[in-house]
């Protein structure tokens, strides 16, 4: 019996790709979303997290970027 | 284009936005170049508020003239317009500069700026014809109310000195009557006479020899009017004159003071007989901005900015022998006092007699009626108790009245202490020299009415051309985090150790190392390494066998560091904490690589670049066009996705303001470099990882400075205990490092207690050990501590074993001193 799971494959550099997971390990045990670290750079998610990812990501970017007061 | 773009916002394309229309307009299309002018308006201009500039009028003729005024204030210049150089000179008097890249430059009108515009003698009208005539389109009507509205009241009031007192002067009684019903002013009025009618003292004065702004565009006429004219004046209290300054600039009253010393028909304070040597031919630049203080053949109170390296001492000294008084020169320590006093022999004709140095080292005395002090700001404002000799020093000072007070950095020096200095020191005339008028506290604007207006701003890529200053390429290093510190970064209990984790990345370490060894092996180049984080210093000057210096490194050892680096061919790196900011002079350095620093100061990435901004190589080779397009080279390392890269580009600004443009470097070190440098094997990355983090909290922070580091500090916090080893010079402050459960006050603060992980490697090999070099080694320490200087004095130093009585209760470690045979020593 072939057992199948639907999710999203996430390539992303090294740094972002522990930012996810450090992301994933702060959640309570049952909204944790990796299915699978493929290896530094590749992750396999749940089908359901991109938005979240990628407005988390935004947001740390966010923090890190200066721009001049105008 | 611009920062239009979002995404990684803007930071690939560092160099300004101005920059870039000019290559995507021919010079020759105006109607192009106006829309594209529009548009850089509105991506300045922020969010929502767009302009419409559509209706804006040209002048038929406006190809040929260089300025762009817009209703706010905001002046643009282009710079390729052949009258470039006339309206820059004209402008940089009367607006304050924003931002100066290499072929836009933009200008804000200020009430100050306009103020330091009409001290410097442009008046209301010169200042609205020329800029019309320099523009490209009609002035708006809001401009020129602007510029009436700014400048009606200046120049009805001056501050003069007379005979060690203070006096307020006008031509209109009406004015002075209207001061005094300010509370604050009134307050400060000293009134010699009894109730007279309204108490003015009425004198005849020369009216003024105004001469105008007059080499620009032969505009403005020759304002040669000398009448007799009456003067009212009353005297103010010297306690309260910066109050009463204050309330009379534009945001109070609105008649701001003029200070102006005629020092040429000064006869009460005598001559002081000095010139310019022969050889000391001044730059243009340096002309120009001490034209800018003589103007009118009077000395005029302000500031001229200078980039560090650009000859700011020469103008100093050329004031002073253009002023020919007695003259007080502050610097900010003792090592630049030296340097000052070099300066003065060094350009001008001063006997040795006539200039002396006052520090807690070195007490001279000028003879004769005038001559030269140069002292530090810490000397003159300290408030304690003072040795005889240098309380008598002190006095003469404080009595005397200067020609000059000369005041060397003052963008570095507290508000506090810069009142007390002017307050306490009576002075005809103040010229500060600085090279970055920024503070991240914006107590800059304090400057205005503490000393006087902006006499003078250079434009650095002006001085770059011109082969005055090194033609720096700026690199922004891009490291990305390995994944093992980036782990770490992110977990919450690591929050204090973020600094650390991002300085010691083993990606920033390859590529510092990569970048010493390209420029070493390479190039030849002497190369300075800076780091804020002591625990980073250590480990990176370790790592790659380096000398370093930070705040806990002797004089001595200093000395013989920077004259290895100097001299020695073997020496070409050397690892440098913030105490190499401002006062180390390194002319021979190229490279700047700067692997940590002081959060988001503007300020401190000025200075740093400023160490290497010194002129080198030959002048021919520098010129554009020449052998080296860039010889010099400061890199600033970057940890990709921390917060380092937020401070990184806020510490920019400056330097983006002035012209400069950082160039983002992504691939350092190369790929294949590989095992050639450190860290490489994933284990010794892990180990390295392991000691930051196991390393105290403390110990990984920023590296804790004296800021003033001046022997009165010192002097002031051994006061406070009265042992005989303390009087003997044994308790000297080094014991304070390692003692416990007391807290520190104030005027104490030393290093915190030190991890023994991240000591100096010398000091680790010999504390513990309990021979005489010990206390040799410990003792040289201790930074100015009087038991380094009982031993260089010749006098003997016996260990002894154990903690004796006399000692300091808190003292935990057993090393202690006896000074034998005793000797008093002589503080201060």
């Amino acid at each position: 019996m072939v057992n199948a799971t639907k999710g999203l494959f996430i390539s992303c550099d090294i740094p972002m790709a522990q930012f996810i997971i450090n992301m994933n390990a702060s959640l309570p045990a049952s909204q944790k979303f990796i299915i699978h670290v493929l290896d530094n750079t590749h992750l396999f998610v749940q089908p359901h997290v991109a938005d979240m990812i990628r407005n988390a990501i935004a947001e740390f970017r966010e923090q890190n970027s200066y721009e001049k007061p105008t | 284009m611009g920062h239009g773009e979002k995404g990684r916002p803007g930071k690939r394309q560092k160099s300004s936005a101005k920059d870039d229309y000019r290559s995507a307009m021919p010079e020759e299309d105006e109607a192009i170049y106006g829309e594209e002018m529009e548009e850089d308006y509105r991506d300045g201009d922020g969010e929502g508020k767009k302009k419409d500039f559509s209706k804006l009028e040209l002048k038929l003729d406006h190809g040929n003239r260089p300025l762009w005024s817009c209703a706010d204030g905001r002046i643009f210049l282009e710079t390729f317009s052949p009258l470039y150089k006339q309206a820059y000179d004209f402008l940089i008097a009367i607006a304050e500069p924003v931002c100066r890249p290499e072929s836009m430059h933009e200008y804000n009108l200020t009430p100050h700026s306009l103020y330091a515009a009409v001290s410097v003698g442009l008046e209301t009208e010169t200042i609205i014809s020329v800029l019309n005539k320099l523009s490209k389109t009609k002035l708006p009507k809001e401009m020129i109310d602007f510029i009436h509205a700014s400048t009606a009241n200046y120049g009805k009031v001056k501050l003069v000195l007379k005979k060690n007192k203070y006096f307020i002067e006008s031509p209109f009684p009406e004015v002075l009557k209207k001061l005094l019903r300010d509370e604050v002013i009134s307050r400060a009025r000293i009134s010699s006479e009894g109730p007279g009618a309204d108490g003015f003292t009425i004198s005849k004065a020369m009216g003024e020899v105004g001469v105008g702004h007059n080499e620009l565009l032969n505009e403005a006429e020759l304002a040669a009017a000398a009448e007799e004219k009456e003067t009212h004046s009353f005297e103010i209290d010297p306690s309260q004159v910066e109050n009463v300054k204050q309330r009379c600039l534009p945001n109070a009253l609105n008649y701001p003071m003029l200070e102006e010393y005629d020092f040429r028909n000064d006869t009460v304070n005598p001559d002081l007989e000095v010139e310019l040597k022969p050889h000391a031919q001044p730059r243009p630049y340096q002309e120009k901005s001490l034209s800018k203080m003589f103007g009118n053949g009077r000395a005029r109170s302000g500031i001229i900015v200078l980039p560090c390296g650009a000859g700011k001492s020469l103008v100093g000294v050329s004031a002073a022998c253009r002023i020919k008084k007695s003259c007080l020169c502050l610097a900010t320590n003792a090592v630049s006092v030296d340097q000052w006093a070099f300066q003065f022999k060094l350009w001008s004709t001063i006997r040795d007699e006539q200039i002396c140095r006052f520090t807690s080292d070195n007490k001279e005395r000028f003879r004769g009626n005038a001559g030269v002090v140069v002292t530090t700001y810490n000397m003159v404002a300290f408030g304690g108790k003072r040795s005889e000799e240098s309380e008598k020093i002190i006095e003469e000072i404080r009595n005397r009245e200067w020609g000059l007070l000369l005041m060397d950095e003052v963008h570095v020096v507290p508000a506090h202490m810069f009142r007390k200095v002017i307050s306490l020191t009576k002075s005809h005339c103040k010229l500060g020299l600085t090279a970055t008028l920024v503070r991240e506290d914006e107590r800059i604007t304090d400057l205005n009415f503490l000393i006087g207006p902006k006499l003078y701003e250079a434009n650095w890529l002006d001085l770059v051309k011109g082969g005055f200053i090194a033609n720096v390429q700026c690199a922004e290093v891009w490291c990305p985090m390995t994944k093992e510190f980036f782990a770490e970064y992110l977990k919450k209990e690591n929050s204090k150790k973020k600094q650390a984790l991002y300085v010691m990345n083993p990606n920033k370490f390859r590529a510092c190392e990569f970048l010493i060894r390209f420029h070493e092996q390479q190039r030849g180049d002497k190369i300075i390494v800076f780091a804020d984080n002591l625990f980073a210093l250590t480990e990176y000057a370790m790592k790659l066998r380096k000398p370093m210096i930070y705040g806990a490194t002797s004089h001595l050892e200093r000395t013989k560091i920077l004259q290895a680096f100097k001299t020695s061919r073997d020496v070409n790196t050397i690892f440098l904490s913030k105490v190499g900011d401002n006062s180390i002079d390194i002319p021979e350095a190229n490279v700047i690589i700067q692997i940590s620093s002081h959060a988001g100061s503007r300020r401190q990435e000025a200075q740093r670049l400023g160490r290497i901004l010194r002129a080198k190589g030959k002048p021919q080779d520098r010129m554009a066009g020449g052998k080296e397009e860039y010889n010099a080279f400061f890199y600033s390392l970057v940890s990709t996705d921390t917060q380092e890269m937020y401070y990184s580009t806020k510490r920019q600004q400056f330097l983006i303001d002035q012209g400069y443009s950082f160039k983002v470097i992504t691939s350092l070190p190369p790929p294949d470099s590989g095992a050639d440098l450190s860290y490489h094997r994933l284990d010794e990355q892990l180990a390295l990882l392991g000691k930051v983090l196991s390393a105290g909290d403390d110990a990984v922070g920023l590296e804790q400075l004296e800021e003033d580091a001046d022997d009165i500090a010192l002097h002031k916090a051994r006061r406070s205990f009265g042992s005989m080893s303390a009087m003997s010079g044994a308790n000297g402050m080094v014991y304070m490092e390692y003692s416990t459960g007391r807290k520190l006050g104030p005027g104490q603060q030393k290093p915190k207690p030190k991890d023994p992980s991240k000591r100096h490697y010398l000091f680790k090999k010999r504390y513990g050990s309990q021979d005489l070099s010990n206390c040799f080694s410990v003792c040289a320490k201790a930074r100015d501590c009087d038991a380094a200087r009982v031993i260089q004095t010749g006098h003997m130093v016996l260990p002894s074993l154990g903690v004796g009585s006399g000692c300091h209760p808190h003292l935990q470690i057993g090393v202690m001193m006896l000074v034998y045979p005793p000797v008093h020593v002589y503080i201060e």
